[in-house]
């Protein structure tokens, strides 16, 4: 029982560890999910900056054939040497210079709007700025860039009208290098859709621009929807209390709607200050529950598992519980129904208590406790228990009640003298074999009467000899109430004819037992040469009398049985 | 006595507008004009691209010189017919004009960038961007932030003599200065060769110069008479050549 309740435990101990491991897998299944998304997010910031950078360079290259046309640098030198009107058509050759210029640039890299500006900062051409087509005097010339550029500096910014990001680069035009330059042409692109696609599909990152708290444009790589950074909107606002943000133009990895992480950064440039930037992203495989592990793993993950490992922990699993449940419960069980069965046979007049263990052992001590009560209310008289039987298993030799005899070529040691061990207070008192006397059909269960036609009591025959109790004693409820006995017993009790007759018939019985005994030793395959009745008498005759001195019993009666696969005696005292 | 400012601004709109004070006030007629000639102006370094072109501010991915443009015209300085405003101010009270004066917002900047005017100088701010601008004085809350749409205008006085910082919440690179002075009578703004004129009408002044909201250089008396009056002869050095500190007595010799 301990076995299989350990079993239950160990299983159920292993479920529970089952089921904290897959908690635990897919704690840290998703922690490390996070992890290595974050560091997905840090790398596509990176690539993303470098490809503004980058992209602002190819830009400004672009803008050198501009710088180097003669009508531009011509017609900007014109205008930069007045500073009253600059004349109509000097605009319009301008304009049309930018145009073709425009148009012969590469489409991925194609400017929105390119002006032409002189040292004043007036806008003396420019295509794609539809927008300012009707203003007079349009004026660039206070933004950082354009000042640059007309003091002979190249470089990028980002700027932010009516919420739309351009992304700005300017060179100077010059025509004479001892002068300063005849003005600058400045580059914008609009960060719109195409342009998020084109940086997506070259960086192979989530991107999003946004500014004024809204997403200007948004793109991902193919197979990747960009809808995950709809979420972003509700959490620009917040990036007003991002210090990192602030201090840094870059922040920390954010996790949005569990498994969407975010980095904002700042576009350098005018835009720094104004609120826009651009946003990458990326979703981290995160499981909802433990199970959704499984479901993670695709065929060829499957197909790889270890399955014998598995196979032979659910065969070991198994094949221990079912082992330990034939050993504590079916075991048990059947021999517990055999031993039924031959009590129901009259084989045994009691079950073997020493067969049993645990709670069967009970049953057993219970259900012959309970035969006894029948017995002694009437019932069949049981032959004489033997000593394991009441005492419990009994030690090995020496100690144990069973013994054997010496034999040729047996060790002396396993052929000792019988050591009864003593009998425990505690255990029950030895029914008294007694020949069973007929029952009358109307006689009492408790006192079978001696029929009236024989008054005499027969001779008893050797066998079953017997020291008989004239009178029941009164400790002794169990003991079998013999109403009279026979005057020739008295008799021969009286004149040593009596002990005479017992000690023929112990004879016959030993002679018996001793065949008994070289039967099963045969049996259980142990030598019989050199055993011999009168070696196995005086044996039996010497523990005879030991158990006798000890327990105080009329006689003793020497059963047969197998111990350890060898044949052994049990000696039964009987009062 | 009546301000004045100088015919030598750019722009048709803001010389209408100046044309439209001088009509507009009483005895103009008798007004001469002062001719002046500043020197040093290229070396009046614009603080907010000298600032923007700080890589700590921000304000681009990169920035290189051109190599073929001498190292003298990289210097930031500040474009004087915007920013340089020159003013002949009174020792006598001033009345403020009775029409606004027109600064034009568009370009990064205001037009002028620095304006000096008598206390009680309604100023007129006309959007000229194809895009809304928010101008807001810093630290003033009689000229909070507030839309100026496309072409439209939004007027302001300012409380007090002092100097004012405007700038747009929308375009950081814009900062304007508008100095409130007593006895301010006229402003000019002198050409990129240093040029400017003043209109004042017979009296005892000052030329005041200032950039980017402070004084530079050193104030010159003038004595106005019936007649026009010619100072080219004496330029005015308002910055020492290569002088990182523009302010400072660029007269001091």
């Amino acid at each position: 029982m301990l076995l299989s309740r350990f079993w239950y435990l160990i299983l159920a101990l292993a479920l529970g560890l089952f089921a904290s491991g897959l908690y635990l897998a897919q704690t840290v299944y998703n922690r490390a999910s996070r992890d290595s998304m974050e560091q997905a997010l840090s790398a596509d910031t990176q690539v993303v900056k470098w490809y503004l950078n980058d992209d602002a360079r190819r830009r400004s290259s672009l803008l050198l054939k501009v710088c180097l046309d003669e009508t531009i640098r011509k017609e900007l030198h014109k205008a930069s040497s007045k500073d009253e009107k600059v004349p109509q058509d000097v605009r319009d050759r301008t304009r049309a210079a930018l145009r073709k210029l425009v148009d012969e640039m590469p489409a991925e890299y194609q400017f929105s709007s390119l002006f032409a500006i002189d040292q004043l900062g007036r806008v003396i051409g420019q295509v794609g700025f539809d927008q300012a087509a009707g203003i007079e005097n349009f004026d660039m010339g206070g933004y950082a860039i354009v000042a640059d550029a007309l003091h002979g500096w190249v470089r990028d910014d980002a700027w932010v009208f009516d919420d739309r990001i351009y992304l700005v680069v300017a060179r100077p035009v010059e025509v004479d290098t001892a002068q300063m330059p005849a003005g600058a042409v400045v580059g914008l692109r609009i960060v719109d859709t195409s342009y998020a696609k084109q940086l997506s599909k070259r960086s192979g990152a989530t991107v999003g621009f946004f500014a004024g708290g809204t997403v200007k444009a948004k793109a991902s790589p193919d197979g990747v929807s960009s809808t995950q950074l709809d979420t972003i909107v509700a959490d620009i606002k917040n990036l007003a209390q991002d210090d990192t943000y602030k201090e840094k133009g870059t922040s920390k990895p954010k996790i949005l709607m569990d498994d969407i992480g975010v980095i904002y950064s700042k576009i350098p440039g005018e835009a720094w200050d104004l609120g826009a930037g651009y946003v990458v992203g990326r979703s981290a495989s995160v499981v909802k529950n433990p199970f959704d592990l499984l479901q993670l793993a695709d065929a060829k993950e499957k197909k790889s598992q270890p399955w014998w490992i598995i196979a032979l922990i659910v065969v070991l699993g198994a094949g221990l519980g079912l082992v330990f449940s034939l050993f504590e419960h079916t075991r048990p069980l059947r021999i517990l129904k055999a031993e039924a069965e031959r009590l129901a046979k009259g084989e045994i007049d009691m079950l073997q208590v020493s067969k049993f263990r645990g709670l069967y052992r009970k049953i057993a001590s219970d259900l012959n406790d309970g035969t006894d009560k029948v017995a002694a209310k009437g019932g069949v008289p049981r032959k004489a228990a033997d000593l394991e039987s009441v005492l419990g298993p009994i030690p090995a030799q020496p100690e144990m009640s069973a013994f054997s005899f010496p034999v040729d070529g047996a060790s002396p040691s396993t052929s000792g003298p019988l050591r009864v061990p003593p009998l425990r207070e505690s255990a029950p008192k030895m029914p008294v074999q007694m020949p069973a006397p007929k029952p009358s059909p109307d006689s009492k269960p408790q006192m079978p009467a001696p029929k009236p036609d024989s008054p005499k009591m027969p001779a008893p025959k050797p066998a079953d000899a017997m020291t008989p109790n004239l009178a029941p004693s009164e400790d002794d409820d169990d003991a079998t109430v013999v109403s009279a006995v026979p005057p020739e017993i008295l008799e021969a009790s009286a004149t040593g004819a009596h002990a005479a007759v017992e000690e023929a018939g112990e004879i016959a019985e030993w002679h018996n037992t001793f065949e008994e005994f070289l039967r099963t030793k045969k049996q259980c395959g142990e030598p019989t040469s050199g055993l011999t009745f009168e070696k196995f008498q005086v044996t039996l005759r010497k523990n005879r009398e030991q158990l006798i001195a000890k327990t105080k019993c009329k006689r003793v009666k020497f059963t047969v049985y197998v111990k350890d696969g060898r044949a052994a005696l049990k000696a039964s005292p009987v009062r | 006595m009546a301000q004045h400012l100088s015919p030598r601004s750019p722009g048709r709109l803001l010389r209408a507008a100046l044309w439209g004070i001088v009509l507009l006030v009483p005895g103009v007629a008798l007004a001469a004009t002062v001719k002046g000639q500043v020197k040093g102006h290229n070396e009046l370094i614009n603080p907010v691209w000298e600032e923007s072109a700080r890589p700590d501010t921000n304000r681009y991915t990169w920035r290189e010189p051109s190599p073929t443009v001498r190292s003298d015209y990289r210097r930031l300085f500040g474009l004087a017919p915007k920013e340089l405003c020159i003013a002949g101010v009174s020792k006598n009270k001033v009345e403020p004009p009775k029409v606004p004066i027109l600064v034009l917002v568009g370009g990064g900047r205001t037009t002028p960038v620095t304006l000096v005017v008598a206390p009680g100088t309604r100023l007129r701010f006309r959007n000229n961007d194809p895009f809304k601008h928010r101008l807001y004085a810093v630290n003033e809350a009689s000229f909070s932030p507030a839309d100026i749409a496309m072409a439209a205008e939004r007027d302001w006085t300012a409380p007090g003599p002092g100097t004012y910082e405007l700038r747009d919440e929308l375009a950081p690179s814009l900062r304007s200065w508008i100095v409130v002075k007593e006895g301010v009578a006229s402003i000019g703004y002198p050409n990129r060769q240093g040029q400017f004129f003043l209109t004042l009408e017979p009296g005892e002044y000052q030329l005041e110069y200032f950039f980017a909201g402070k004084p530079i250089g050193t104030p010159r008396p003038v004595s106005v008479g019936g007649q026009d009056l010619d100072i080219t002869r004496e330029p005015i050095q308002v910055a020492l050549p290569k002088d990182k500190n523009a302010s400072g007595d660029a007269e001091k010799k």
